[in-house]
């Protein structure tokens, strides 16, 4: 008697257990976020109410001092400011990170010489040493030379963790590119440029602007290397967060600033969501 | 066939030297920045810090004063601790979720926007999180009193805050779920359904497609994602250092505890530290590299 | 060619001669201004010139930050100087950033901070390396709203600060005291224990319900000071702490924080986590605050002779705090000061900006804004700034000043702190078997 077949995976539905699950996750992962907002907009919130005792807007009038969204607004939060210094350290680390990238990656993918595995393992380290193994050198070092404090010695020391996931994903994409294409495009009769132009970068992009989002990712929740860099003098919103929540306790203000530290992730979800695709992560990972 | 004509040679001399400039920047930083920053690490854990009016290099005595307190082991442990657990939780609820992920189902595609938020977001929100719904007056705490189940915060079992570590590793958990799933996802994507197909027509039960099918097939992800989330979690300092039960610390908050001491001297044994862990972790992933690379030799895939 | 290098290498010298000029100006400034030649009006117009001022401060206090950008900024750029305020996690990095850049040959004018809000061993660290500018706090306009008569014995912290002499180099800005706050809707008024004696009874009954924050935070070592001032087994409070270790000697010191210590290794039982061995200290007073508003403890203390009103002000408080005294005779008082270091960039701002902190306009909008109270003596002031200081205040809710200046007890002096402080790490932290004796002798070499 022949036996049904097994449902196999990818043209199947979930079963009622995955069903559970798959409400589970996303419960833990979006769960903890209604407190985080209820809290936002209270004024004093204490246990074991489910909701605030007295609602900010209550004591909108009556307090000296912002309070709230009020502050996390105002100047004195330093919220924009850091936001700024986020986004723009962020940018520009992605963009000299993807310069000194790519000729890299091209140079790893297609040739060869002595010392390239000693080289690959070199260049993997910073993701097994941790940030706090290095940081306190870095920034005698930086002291030395100057920089510390100032924008340009946070971005030199954020392209030390972001160089290793860039070259990896530069590198699996040029691999995957393959010499033909570029070889077949000149005998057809172009140039240089034109293969650079209409071949390579077209066939690059994809696996570039994933890398790119990556390291801008990576660079945007740096905390630890940025605080010391930083010197307090420049504030990004992990080391802003950070201070608010040392203590391990969340005011009303420091759950207004959690939720705009959210915002720069959600924008960067929505960009990548629309235009990766999972594979392309998955190439840089897969090995 | 090399090259034997002068004009050939400069050439390929020209290419060679273009080859090294265009690894040169990339060289410089990681050579110089971070290959120097661990090198100064290293001589100061050694004891050679003039600036601090301190030559007795090469001294082992911070290290021998370091691995000699039964304290660093306890901290060495709970760091392993923390970081095996949530890396071992983070792997099965990764794998279970990508197996559903390749399915289909209304609303997959918000589905796959929703579960990758902890991945874009930094890990000091997801702290922020669990202080709130994990404390004793947080969220979970407020629940058990509404349904009758205790009568004061302190009654509410400790979550944050203890040795055991929970709230650390939900953090962890929390932020690197999605990240196995978008590895072990992206390679089932790209490794195809047909010799699921072929087992299932052989006869094979699901318990048995899986581990005979689809983990050889995913285990070059698996081992990836692992080491990335392991190597992150022996190093980290956040979580540990908000949520963590104090005395005795992770090795990286014991670190930051001596760099910030009123004692000077023990700026050169936070250096010992943070050189130890590097030298654990570096170990440790070595091994666990060298242990898959023979794995994979012997089962024929290079 | 040679043309265009000679005037390159005219110009450059011209810029080193005027960098030097500008350093050398800039020490000539500090001798004549602290031998008394200089006016006011002198340094207000270098202040002009110098345009910015460097404040590095603790950042942990919102109201405080809100204060410096909104009214401090404000009223210094009436005086043609920029504030640039920079808000740190810890003041101990500031002096490490003073003495790192001394060591680096920064001399006056050339550093990167100009004036620090500090007391006690960071100060005491300032003046032992020699890295302060000078005796500036009694040569200012509005240092008269502060007393130096020393022979006045309400002058004792304008010129010793945690028992190390000021000589002039810092200038007060806020007075505070030790205070604890109990929250009324979980225990009566009656109940509240004065003593450390009761407090330990209180939490046999009700265990769990105190905790202190944690040494080195400076919080933590004022709650084990106070301890051991009551626990001192002479009777004499808080006396012997104001002589510096090199007088009192390490057995001496040890044998008068026995008692002390061992208590708190006692109490460790009845703090939250305590049944299971691992009691917990929360690591600021954010996170202390936080257990008071839950309800996790019913008593927070803190320096805050206003905290309470401020605290339900601001929501950090639940409805019921109220002050109290405790503990009864040791609730330190002390002040602390703006100091500006030797290698301050821009000296003459930082003057500026001193003297406006010590006017009474600054310290009335401080005391409204944030609750800290006011630096300045109030006997120095006439009537009309005396009833302003007055009414800005928050208001103590649940004690009396008269209770307040009842229990008043002296800071400890500066190079014990780092002693007790490490001892109740050794102690208590680590739970170490050795005696407290062998721990201090040991902490006493190493911090030598």
């Amino acid at each position: 008697m022949a036996r049904r077949p097994v449902q196999t995976a990818l043209n199947s539905r979930l079963s009622s257990f995955q069903k559970i699950y798959l409400l589970l996750v996303v419960g833990f992962i979006l769960g903890p976020f209604i407190p985080l907002i209820i809290q936002s907009f209270a004024f004093r919130w204490a246990w074991p109410d489910l909701l605030p005792g007295t609602w900010w807007l209550e004591q909108r009038e009556k307090s000296l001092l912002p309070l709230a969204w009020d502050y996390v607004i105002s100047p004195y939060s330093r919220v924009w400011e850091a936001t700024l210094n986020t986004v723009f350290i962020g940018t520009v680390v992605t963009a000299i990170c993807l310069a000194i990238c790519l000729p890299a990656a091209r140079v790893l993918a297609r040739e060869d010489f002595r010392g390239k595995p000693a080289f690959e393992f070199f260049l993997s380290m910073p993701l097994i040493v941790p940030e706090a193994a290095i940081g306190i050198a870095l920034l005698m070092i930086f002291i030395k030379a100057g920089l510390a404090g100032t924008y340009t010695g946070i971005i030199i020391v954020h392209l030390i963790p972001t160089i290793p996931y860039m070259i990896r994903m530069l590198t699996a994409v040029y691999q995957g590119l393959g010499r033909d294409f570029e070889e077949q495009a000149m005998i057809l009769g172009a140039s240089r440029w034109q293969v650079m132009r209409l071949v390579t970068l077209p066939m690059l992009l994809p696996g570039v602007v994933a890398g790119a989002l990556f390291t801008f990712l990576v660079s945007t929740n740096i905390f630890l290397l940025t605080f010391f860099l930083g010197q307090g003098k420049i504030v990004t919103l992990p080391t802003l967060l950070f201070s608010k929540i040392s203590g391990g306790t969340l005011d009303a203000s420091a759950a207004g600033i959690t939720l705009i530290v959210t915002v720069p992730g959600i924008i960067l979800l929505l960009i990548t969501e629309r235009f990766i695709k999972e594979e392309a992560f998955g190439k840089g990972f897969g090995n | 066939m090399p090259p034997h004509n002068t004009k050939e040679l400069d050439r390929h001399r020209r290419e060679r030297l273009w080859m090294w400039v265009q690894l040169l920047p990339v060289m410089v930083v990681l050579v110089v920045l971070f290959g120097g920053a661990l090198v100064l690490a290293v001589m100061q854990s050694l004891g050679y810090a003039p600036w601090f009016g301190v030559n007795t290099f090469p001294d082992l005595s911070y290290f021998r004063a370091l691995w000699g307190e039964w304290s660093f082991w306890q901290s060495l442990g709970l760091t392993l601790y923390y970081a095996i657990v949530s890396t071992l939780l983070s792997l099965v609820f990764g794998i279970i979720l990508a197996l559903a992920m390749v399915r289909i189902f209304p609303g997959k595609t918000l589905y796959k926007y929703l579960y990758k938020l902890p991945l874009m977001i930094p890990y000091t929100v997801g702290i922020a999180l669990a202080v709130i719904m994990l404390g004793n007056g947080g969220m979970l705490s407020r629940l058990a009193e509404f349904f009758g189940f205790i009568d004061d915060p302190s009654e509410f079992p400790q979550i944050l805050k203890t040795h055991y570590g929970w709230g650390i590793i939900a953090v962890y958990v929390w932020k690197q779920t999605p990240f196995v799933t978008l590895t072990i996802y992206a390679v089932l994507l790209g490794v195809g359904r047909e010799t699921e197909e072929a087992a299932a027509i052989l006869g094979a039960n699901k318990w048995q497609i899986f581990f005979q099918v689809t983990l050889p097939q995913i285990l070059p992800g698996i081992i990836s994602s692992t080491l990335i989330i392991f190597a992150f979690n022996i190093g980290a300092f956040e979580a540990p250092f908000i949520l963590g039960g104090g005395y005795p610390d992770t090795l990286p908050v014991i670190a930051w505890r001596y760099f910030n001491d009123a004692d000077y001297s023990l700026q050169l044994q936070g250096m010992a530290t943070v050189v130890s862990i590097a030298l654990i972790a570096g170990f440790i992933l070595y091994g666990y590299l060298a242990f898959y690379r023979r794995y994979e030799r012997r089962i024929g895939r290079s | 060619m040679n043309r265009i290098l000679m005037g390159l290498s005219t110009v450059g010298m011209l810029m080193a001669g005027t960098a030097y000029a500008l350093d050398t100006e800039a020490t000539d400034f500090r001798d004549s201004f602290l031998a008394g030649k200089a006016s006011w009006d002198d340094v207000k117009t270098r202040a002009a010139e110098e345009g910015t001022v460097n404040l590095y401060y603790w950042g942990g206090s919102d109201p405080l930050n809100i204060w410096m950008d909104q009214v401090v900024a404000a009223d210094l750029a009436k005086l043609g100087v920029e504030l640039n305020p920079v808000r740190i996690t810890g003041t101990k990095d500031a002096i490490d950033l003073v003495l790192a850049e001394k060591g680096s040959g920064k001399g006056l004018g050339e550093g990167s901070i100009d004036a620090i809000w500090l007391n006690g061993e960071n100060f005491a660290t300032l003046k032992r390396q020699d890295a302060l500018f000078g005796a500036f706090a009694d040569k200012m306009p509005n240092s008269k709203f502060i007393e130096w008569n020393a022979e006045d014995p309400r002058s004792l912290l304008n010129f010793r600060d945690f028992g190390v002499e000021t000589g002039g180099a810092e200038v007060p800005w806020s007075g505070e005291q030790y205070v604890c706050a109990v929250n009324t809707d979980r225990v009566e008024k009656a109940d509240t224990p004065a003593t450390f004696a009761e407090l330990r009874d209180y939490l046999e009954e009700n265990p769990g319900k105190f905790t202190y924050v944690k040494p080195p935070h400076y919080l933590g070592n004022t709650f084990v000071q106070a301890t051991v001032y009551a626990h001192n087994p002479d009777g004499t409070g808080g006396e012997p702490f104001q002589n510096s270790i090199d007088d009192l000697g390490a057995e001496e010191l040890a044998r008068l924080i026995t008692p002390g210590m061992e208590y708190l290794k006692d109490l460790e039982a009845f703090l939250p986590g305590g049944k299971s061995g691992n009691a917990r200290y929360p690591e600021d007073n954010k996170a202390l605050e936080g257990m008071f508003l839950n309800g996790e403890v019913d008593f927070a203390c803190k320096f805050g002779l206003y905290a309470v009103a401020t605290g339900l002000r601001d929501g950090t408080y639940p409805e019921g705090a109220e002050a109290f005294v405790f503990p009864e005779g040791a609730m330190i008082k002390n002040k602390n000061y703006l100091a500006i270091p030797s290698n301050a960039p821009n000296p003459a701002a930082a003057l500026v900006m001193a003297n406006y902190m010590t006017s009474v306009e600054a310290q009335v909008s401080k005391l409204k804004f944030t609750g800290m109270p006011p630096g300045v003596d109030p006997w120095m002031l006439d009537e009309a700034q005396a009833t302003a200081l007055a009414e800005a205040s928050p208001g103590l809710v649940g004690i009396t000043q008269a209770e307040l200046d009842e229990n008043t007890a002296p800071d400890t002096n500066a190079t014990l702190v780092d002693v007790i402080e490490a001892t109740w790490l050794e102690y208590i932290e680590r739970d170490s078997d050795d005696d407290i004796e062998t721990i201090v002798a040991r902490a006493v070499e190493n911090l030598k």
